[in-house]
């Protein structure tokens, strides 16, 4: 391994890769958070008002806030749910479109389809789906769970959410498991073909493997997705029916600029960060630590 | 054998065309009601259009202002998927071959920011870029390319990281012997290697960047600096009810971001392949 | 396990694949200072439009914000023809877009911008924005509205800029095949009439006569506010409840409307009565334009989703709240100015003089009273418009406001966003029958104490 002769042109390499990113990312993220977390220890009126020091005020209301909590519970578990089946949705396209058929280049274009049409018109599109096309499709078959507008059931308004997540982002995620996928050497498999392994062997000893560092992404952003999910649930059920589907991004906005306690809805974003944190933090050293194992 | 292959082939065609009715159904119901007026569209969104006009697209174009428009937003996406790219495979670079503390610290801070809520940061933007240094008013686009370039930048050296790693040293000691400081190197052998994650990265981005409402929304107050997504919002009244020029606007907005995935996606094809061959 | 080990690697085929950012790339390593410049192509044509106006015989310009977002296009041509007649004013219109996280007002004073007429609701402008608001009392046109906004110290603060009500929509077509003949809709002043005439609807053959869409802003902010006007001025009634001294479960009033509600979302009338909540929006507006339904409670703005599956004639008919005909809640509508203009006392005094210019000839100039009336189908709160809306929701609005058939739009007496996200709930789950009627009234009293 090389090594820089001196300090200077250690510095000076440094500041090369580094300084760029260093610098937008200041400007775009760590100085406005920083910024932000000291408007958490402030009240304002409206957004453009003058901040007024309060101290921890706002957190002690954040935590005190108990449909915060609510939110927060509903959001683990979508999140369980999303991540789990957008993963492996996510994986059989991307094993399904650079299995070498004819055609797949093709499919591979429809599948990815869904992530070019942003939340909110996605919801309507949906919501249309939930509440007109599914029921009469129930009632002309007699099917009776389906000939309710799903919107209206706490449970089944749940389930649409998730059930769009997966068809929004499985797409995303092939993209990044396609990437791993073609890279598997060919003549590695067709040889442990030969020596008698079965797809499914060769899936899960010699393909899985491979892809982790295209895990470690995905189950990253979904996990990520999941948690911060906003335009689909204000788009498809608006938190309803009474409030039932609100998830934690979607109530922190509603603090913030609905019900204009923008203090409490900035210290609830921080503390929704601190545990989104945490998750991810485990989620990533556990899966980085695998990928230099692997 | 033969016969067995071709039933497992033909079992794939079937679930291929389930999943590709999933998927691409809501798209074909954009597709077929952009011909159709308001009525039509909410009495019979599933029929067929009776004739195939483009007038709803014309009128759409036109009210977009789709000429500027289309070429802000092209501007924009450009420009921050580029420095994004280059900024973001030098830096995972760097972090991965000089782990230190400070570099490693610099690496879990940028994944972590990646989780804050960017409803979060709007104030505050607005605030520092506004009120106290008027850059918002000033010189709008190029304050949104950096702003981008700083929040893209945390996934896509998140991604490169995991593929730096995964090239071996070997290569790159062989071009010091040659002589190459570490920035040669860089250019001349890592990056041109890292090209299959640089197109994802690069689909990634564009695609987030593309129909980035939020950000822009806060950014470009005035008319002739808006981007696609903003624009589409001026159809969108407050009770969405003009379908009509609605859905041609979401497919003009849309289309470009197609054409150009179909095409970068075989270039991914295409590299690996011929990589494969070599 | 590092399969890339065991390959070599075609450097050639990632030069190609990278060219554009290559290319763009090291001439961007050559001269690092330059990243912040080099991305600003496309600002060529902003010129130096944000002037700022120092001596009355320069020109002004004023920035207004604009909440109703259906309406953009008419505003920017508005501008345009003010600044034709007043060439020393120029006129900035700022929209709001749908689904818009933060208010385009808080965005532009956030960004440094002064506003300086701005639109807000009637509550926004008494309580949330009541700090920039300044005194319009003396300004002529005060002598032709009767719907100005007044603060509690009695000043002006807010010009009235459009004028809203709600009540049961309904599809004229429908109810006079049910009346044999033609339906008159002030016919319906209790809530056994309208018992009667949706059994009539049934009969003719509409199976569901009601499509009741339970979004919480329609069930909450407009339905369930309507109860304040019992008292001829709604601040009584919300005072008394904050005060604890009203009993809500047996008042009259509160449960008459909710006796009402039950009649309209009842499996026997209501078309999504097996499960009445949900996303029924835009089903609702097309059941009742197609004729598939004859009613639905919403505002005048429904004619903007009724229009487009049907040209029929539409109107409106009061919520009955009890039996008795003479009874003024049952013969009235609801409305009145849900938008009021502010001016900004923050901006400078040139400002909001070009301001109050503007106001005048929104008033006064016949191509202002053409924007608001003719152009936006916006229902002037001022008596010296000549025009009508077109609109046949609009236009039975205007009716009762001509004719004294109005009543307070009591949305305007609550804070809409606690009404919406607080209440709502509570209201939606005792229409899904999780909650009984002594919880709602609960519900109201805790929320209405904690407001103290």
């Amino acid at each position: 391994m090389l090594t820089e002769k001196n300090k200077l042109k250690r510095l000076g390499n440094q500041l090369f890769f580094t300084g760029p990113t260093m610098l937008f990312f200041a400007m775009a993220v760590l100085i406005p958070f920083i910024y932000g977390f000291y408007l958490t220890l402030t009240e304002m009126a409206t957004p453009s008002s003058p901040a007024v020091f309060k101290g921890f005020h706002n957190y002690v209301d954040a935590i005190r806030d108990t449909r915060f909590w609510d939110s927060m519970w509903l959001t683990i578990k979508y999140v369980g749910a999303t991540v789990v089946l957008v993963n492996v949705v996510g994986f059989a396209l991307s094993y399904l479109v650079t299995s070498g058929l004819r055609g797949q280049n093709f499919f591979r274009t429809a599948y990815f389809t869904p992530n070019l049409i942003g939340g909110l018109v996605l919801g309507y599109i949906w919501q249309f789906i939930f509440v007109q096309s599914l029921p009469s499709i129930g009632e002309k078959l007699g099917i009776e769970w389906l000939r309710l507008g799903w919107l209206g059931d706490e449970h089944m308004a749940f389930w649409a959410i998730v059930i769009v997540t997966i068809w929004q982002s499985a797409g995303y995620m092939m993209i990044i498991f396609i990437a791993g996928l073609i890279s598997v050497p060919k003549d590695m498999l067709e040889a442990a073909t030969i020596d008698g392994a079965n797809a499914w062997q060769r899936l899960t000893r010699m393909v899985m493997p491979m892809m982790i560092p295209a895990f470690v992404v995905t189950i990253f952003l979904s996990l990520k997705n999941a948690f911060m999910v906003y335009d689909l649930n204000f788009s498809l059920t608006e938190g309803g029916p009474f409030g039932s589907t609100e998830m934690v991004s979607m109530h922190v906005v509603q603090k913030a600029f609905v019900e204009y306690k923008y203090g409490v809805g900035q210290a609830e974003a921080i503390v929704l960060f601190v545990i989104v944190a945490l998750v991810t933090g485990f989620q990533v050293y556990f899966s980085k630590r695998m990928e230099v194992e692997a | 054998m033969l016969a067995r292959k071709r039933i497992s082939a033909s079992s794939l065609y079937v679930l291929f065309i389930v999943m590709f009715v999933v998927f691409a159904f809501p798209f074909f119901l954009l597709i077929v009601n952009s011909f159709k007026s308001n009525g039509e569209i909410l009495e019979s969104p599933f029929a067929l259009p009776t004739n195939l006009s483009f007038a709803h697209f014309g009128d759409a174009f036109e009210k977009m202002n789709f000429g500027v428009t289309f070429f802000n937003s092209v501007i924009i996406t450009a420009f921050s998927v580029i420095f994004i790219l280059l900024f973001s495979a030098m830096t995972a670079y760097h972090l991965v071959r000089r782990p230190s503390k400070f570099n490693n610290s610099f690496f879990a801070v940028m994944v972590a920011s990646m989780i804050i809520p960017f409803q979060s940061l709007m104030i505050p933007l607005i605030y520092i870029y506004g009120a106290k240094l008027g850059i918002i008013q000033s010189i709008p686009i190029p304050l949104l390319i950096m702003l981008y370039i700083g929040f893209g930048s945390a996934l896509s050296v998140f991604i490169y990281h995991g593929f730096v790693k995964s090239i071996p040293l070997e290569t790159e000691e062989a071009s010091f012997i040659d002589g190459c400081n570490r920035r040669q190197t860089f250019f001349r052998i890592v990056l041109p290697m890292l090209a299959p994650t640089s197109v994802t990265i690069a689909i990634l981005n564009v695609l987030w960047l593309w129909n980035d409402y939020l950000l822009p929304s806060l950014i470009l107050i005035k008319p002739q600096h808006y981007t696609m997504p903003i624009q589409m919002k001026v159809f969108n009244g407050t009770y969405m009810n003009n379908w009509e020029l609605l859905i041609p606007a979401i497919l003009l907005t849309v289309l470009p971001v197609l054409i150009g995935y179909m095409f970068g996606q075989r270039f991914i094809i295409k590299g690996v392949m011929q990589g494969a061959i070599k | 396990m590092n399969f890339l080990k065991d390959r070599k690697f075609n450097s050639k085929l990632g030069m190609v694949a990278l060219t554009a950012a290559l290319s763009v790339s090291l001439t961007a390593c050559g001269g690092n200072n330059n990243n912040n410049a080099s991305g600003s192509p496309a600002a060529s044509p902003a010129g130096s439009a944000s002037a700022s106006p120092a001596a009355n015989d320069k020109p002004v310009t004023i920035k207004i914000t604009n909440g109703k977002g259906e309406i953009a296009s008419q505003w920017e041509e508005a501008a345009k023809e003010f600044t034709a007649a007043n060439p020393n004013i120029k006129v900035e219109v700022y929209s709001a877009a749908v689904g818009d996280t933060l208010n385009v007002f808080d965005k532009m004073t956030a960004s440094g911008d002064t506003v300086t007429i701005a639109m807000f609701d009637p509550d926004a402008a008494l309580h949330k924005y009541a700090d920039i608001t300044s005194d319009l009392s003396n300004e002529k046109w005060n002598a032709d509205t009767e719907s100005a906004l007044k603060n509690a110290a009695g000043q002006v603060i807010g010009f009235p800029f459009a004028i809203e009500g709600f009540g049961l929509v309904y599809n004229q077509k429908v109810l006079d095949q049910a009346v044999g003949g033609t339906f008159d809709p002030s016919s319906i002043n209790t809530r056994d009439k309208l018992k009667d005439l949706l059994d009539k609807v049934k009969a003719s053959g509409v199976k569901y006569p009601v499509a009741y869409e339970t979004d919480d802003w329609s069930v909450a902010n407009h339905f369930s506010s309507q109860f304040l006007n019992q008292a001829e001025d709604p601040n009584t009634i919300s005072d008394q409840l904050k005060a604890g001294t009203l009993d809500l479960a047996n008042n009259a009033v509160w449960n008459g409307y909710y006796d009402t509600l039950d009649m309209l979302v009842s499996k026997d009338y209501n078309k999504y009565g097996e499960r009445p909540l949900g996303q029924y929006y835009d089903d609702a507006h097309l059941s009742v334009g197609k004729g598939e339904s004859a009613m639905l409670f919403n505002g005048n703005w429904a004619y903007d989703s009724l229009k487009a599956v049907a040209g029929d004639k539409f109107g409106f008919i009061p919520v009955p709240v009890d039996n008795n005909p003479d009874n003024p809640l049952n013969n009235k509508i609801a409305a009145g100015a849900t938008q009021v203009l502010v001016i900004n006392k923050n901006a400078t005094p040139e400002e909001q003089e070009a301001a109050k210019t503007f106001l005048n000839w929104l008033v006064y100039d016949p191509a202002g009273q053409d924007f608001i009336v003719n152009k936006s189908q916006v229902i002037s709160g001022f008596k010296n418009n000549p025009n009508t809306v077109t609109n046949p929701l609009g236009a039975a609005i205007a009716d009762a406001v001509k004719n004294g058939k109005t009543m307070p739009f009591t949305t305007n007496y609550v804070t809409a966003s606690d009404y919406q996200t607080i209440l709502g709930p509570d209201i939606q789950k005792y229409i899904a029958g999780k909650e009984t009627r002594a919880d709602l009234a609960k519900a109201f009293e805790t929320y209405y104490k904690s407001k103290q």
